[in-house]
């Protein structure tokens, strides 16, 4: 990285960090837990954008089916919270070890029988289904009900009355997703990724351990993943099948990579960044069109439109574009 | 003696006399601009757009006319004629969505929430209107867990699905037993959500004690695209009675292929059938001929609600539950606010407690509330009959009588 790059990487740290005392705590310019929200929701998406973009930006690993982690992680934290007593953040770490357990499971079982491409991309998209169709048949989830996380807003018990506290975690969350990618692009297993991606088979011919090389991403991608699922769930106090292992969940995970750009340390952050605030905005239109009643439809085309042409005219996302103008 | 004129024709005691009316006129200006009430801001949260974007837009409709009523009426007259302002949100039916909506309406300065049609929905978003101590009233939303978390600031005025479910699985009683008991054996069809599951629980552990055994649960995903399967699977079991819990589209989908496939069955039984409404027995006749549901339903002998429905038919949309239901709760707070005098948000979740708020256009009781729950809340038991919807539960709102066991196809 640049000496150049490296200041503008510190400039946006300290901007992020410095966000919530403008906004909100104690509020310099006019408290706003609902800018403070919205922050967060880009940053936590920008999260786990990014553990999809370790499997299938870096690694060419494409997954339909990213949620599974995500699920495994909000389940076991909440079910050992609270069905088995245990404090939720001594929880978090089983979770994420779980994520990376079930990553590793379904690599082993995917990779074992040679699938590529979109075949991979189907069988994650398979066990995902398989993960909520479990989780609404067995009751220690609950089935269809859902668990409910008693709200307990107190700092050692995963709980924050601030959503300050909650964006920062994001934000920390984020620094490291994009510390691994940046790991990533300077490793010896970011380089045997990186082939892996470009020609699977020139990569075995070199030597590469294919096999374990994609195990082992799958495992940090899914353990990635399985800690954002524990944060939703502290944050949202309620999980049930469909929110847990829900096809949106992956296809925004998947969506962001792409709209920002796949393989590269920012791209979920940008595309991220651009979804949320497009998001926002649209969803603010449709109360604001004269002479329709009822505009927030209206709203969700002129959001997918400019979704359309983003990944019309950008194949390589938002990052590429900035490359290109350089 | 002539009168002495300034050079620009105003005399001197007309020019004090133009002078004490201005400074009249000045001093009372304030005084009415202090008249004019400050509007009371209400967020709605609906889900307007998604995969129940028709129930949160009947909500919508709904409140809107409530709120349109209230300021028509002088708006709160305790609180100097205040009127009521919507805020107006979408959920998408996504729990993050709902919450962010929640944050942005109270910076807004929303005084009181009303929302959400669905419960993860519900129970999130109430859960962050806490944090500031906002009222939310649950318009429409069927958990019980919406109201079972010690929160004080959640009120909802309709039954929950356990009173749904009691009241039903009685009055289904009733009507098996006054038909000489055909009816042994049941299939539930629910969709796998929190609203489903828990309803379809809640019957298949109630149905035994009206002599009615649960053959078996059958789920659905939302949305589900054909039930030919499932329709098969339930001729292969042949219950007497097939009981659904679940969305509209999917409750229509269900009768119509059940219906199409000429499944023979005593009778067909829901309990907060996402689908039964006017639209369904209008478009359906034939399928939905017969076909029972304990659900939200306005008091068909009252005079304000067969008003509002001809307003609402009027404007070319359908009279169904979450549009009165929405209506009402706004009409609540509307109460709540002219007790409280006040927008404050501790006085107004006071009065919202301790309410006897009459709902003119529901079968209800007075209200009273008990831990957010509304206790004076009843659901009705309807059959469509000959392309109509007529109340055959409870009997002194009744229109008609129940037909059970339905006539064979054949």
């Amino acid at each position: 990285m640049s000496r150049r790059a490296m200041l503008w990487c510190a400039a946006g740290l300290l901007v992020a960090i410095l966000y919530p005392l403008l906004f909100g705590g104690p509020s310099l310019i006019a408290r706003s837990n609902y800018a403070i929200n919205v922050a967060f929701l880009i940053l936590f998406a920008a999260f786990l954008g990014q553990s999809w973009n370790i499997a299938g930006g870096y690694a060419g690993q494409t997954s339909f089916g990213h949620v599974v982690f995500f699920g495994t992680g909000a389940y076991v934290s909440t079910i050992l919270h609270v069905s088995h007593g245990w404090n939720p953040w001594l929880a978090w770490p089983v979770a994420i070890a779980s994520g990376g357990l079930v990553g590793a499971i379904i690599g082993v079982l995917s990779f074992r029988a040679g699938l590529r491409g979109s075949y991979f991309a189907l069988i994650t998209l398979a066990f995902a289904e398989v993960f909520r169709i479990v989780a609404n048949s067995i009751p220690q989830t609950r089935g269809g009900l859902g668990i409910l996380i008693k709200a307990d807003q107190r700092p050692e018990n995963f709980q924050f009355r601030d959503p300050m506290w909650f964006y920062y975690l994001a934000l920390v969350l984020c620094v490291i997703g994009l510390a691994i990618a940046w790991w990533l692009t300077r490793s010896r297993f970011g380089a045997r990724l990186a082939a892996i991606r470009e020609n699977e088979d020139a990569a075995m011919a070199l030597g590469i351990d294919v096999f374990r090389e994609k195990v082992r991403v799958l495992a940090l991608s899914g353990a990635m993943c399985a800690a954002g699922g524990t944060v939703y769930a502290q944050k949202y106090l309620y999980l049930d099948p469909s929110i847990a292992f829900g096809v949106e969940k992956s296809v925004e995970m998947l969506l962001v990579s792409m709209i920002g750009g796949a393989g590269t340390i920012f791209g979920p952050l940008i595309g991220s960044g651009v979804l949320h605030l497009v998001g926002e905005i649209t969803r603010d239109l449709g109360n604001v069109v004269p002479g329709i009643k009822n505009a927030q439809p209206l709203a969700l085309i002129v959001y997918g439109l400019i979704l359309v042409v983003i990944v019309a005219y950008l194949p390589d996302g938002l990052t590429g574009l900035l490359r290109r103008r350089r | 003696m002539a009168r002495k004129q300034s050079r620009f024709g105003v005399s001197r005691r007309s020019f004090v006399g133009g002078a004490g009316a201005l400074s009249v006129g000045l001093a009372g200006f304030p005084a009415i601009l202090g008249a004019q009430a400050k509007a009371v801001k209400v967020g709605l949260i609906h889900p307007v757009t998604g995969f129940v974007a028709y129930n949160g837009q009947q909500s919508r409709l709904g409140a809107t006319m409530a709120i349109e009523d209230v300021n028509k009426a002088g708006g709160v007259k305790s609180m100097g004629g205040a009127k009521l302002e919507a805020l107006l949100g979408d959920s998408q039916s996504k729990v993050e969505v709902g919450v962010s909506e929640v944050e942005k309406m109270n910076e807004a300065g929303a005084s009181a929430f009303i929302g959400c049609f669905q419960s993860p929905v519900g129970i999130a978003a109430t859960q962050a209107a806490a944090k500031y101590n906002t009222p939310f009233l649950i318009d429409v939303g069927a958990s019980d867990q919406l109201v079972r978390r010690g929160l004080k600031n959640v009120f909802r005025l309709k039954p929950g699905f356990g009173k749904c479910v009691d009241d039903g699985i009685a009055a289904l009683g009733a009507i098996n037993k006054g038909a000489g008991s055909p009816a042994k054996s049941a299939v539930i069809v629910h969709e796998s959500g929190e609203f489903g599951t828990g309803t379809a629980k809640l019957l298949a552990g109630k149905l035994p004690s009206i002599g009615i055994e649960a053959k078996e649960l059958i789920p659905h995903d939302n949305p589900t695209r054909s039930f030919d399967n499932i329709a098969l699977r339930i001729r292969s079991m042949a219950p007497d009675i097939v009981m659904m819990s679940n969305y509209g589209n999917e409750y229509m989908l269900l009768a119509r292929t059940l219906f199409q496939q000429k499944v023979e069955l005593k009778g067909m039984f829901s309990v907060l059938g996402g689908g039964f409404n006017y639209k369904f027995v209008k478009d359906m006749p034939d399928v939905s001929q017969f076909m029972m549901d304990t659900n939200h339903w306005f008091n068909p002998r009252s005079e304000a609600s067969q008003a509002l429905k001809k307003r609402v038919e009027a404007g070319g949309a359908l009279f169904t539950f979450e549009v009165y239901l929405s209506y009402t709760n706004v009409m609540l707070l509307a109460d709540a606010l002219e007790r409280a005098q006040s927008a404050d948000k501790e006085k107004l979740i006071a009065a919202l407690a301790a309410s006897t708020f009459k709902a003119e256009l529901m079968p209800y009781g007075p209200t009273k509330f008990v831990d957010g729950q509304n206790e004076g809340g009843l659901p009705a038991v309807m059959q469509s009959l000959k392309g109509e919807i007529e109340v055959i539960s409870p009997e002194q709102f009744a229109s008609a009588k129940a037909v059970f066991p339905r006539p064979k196809f054949t």
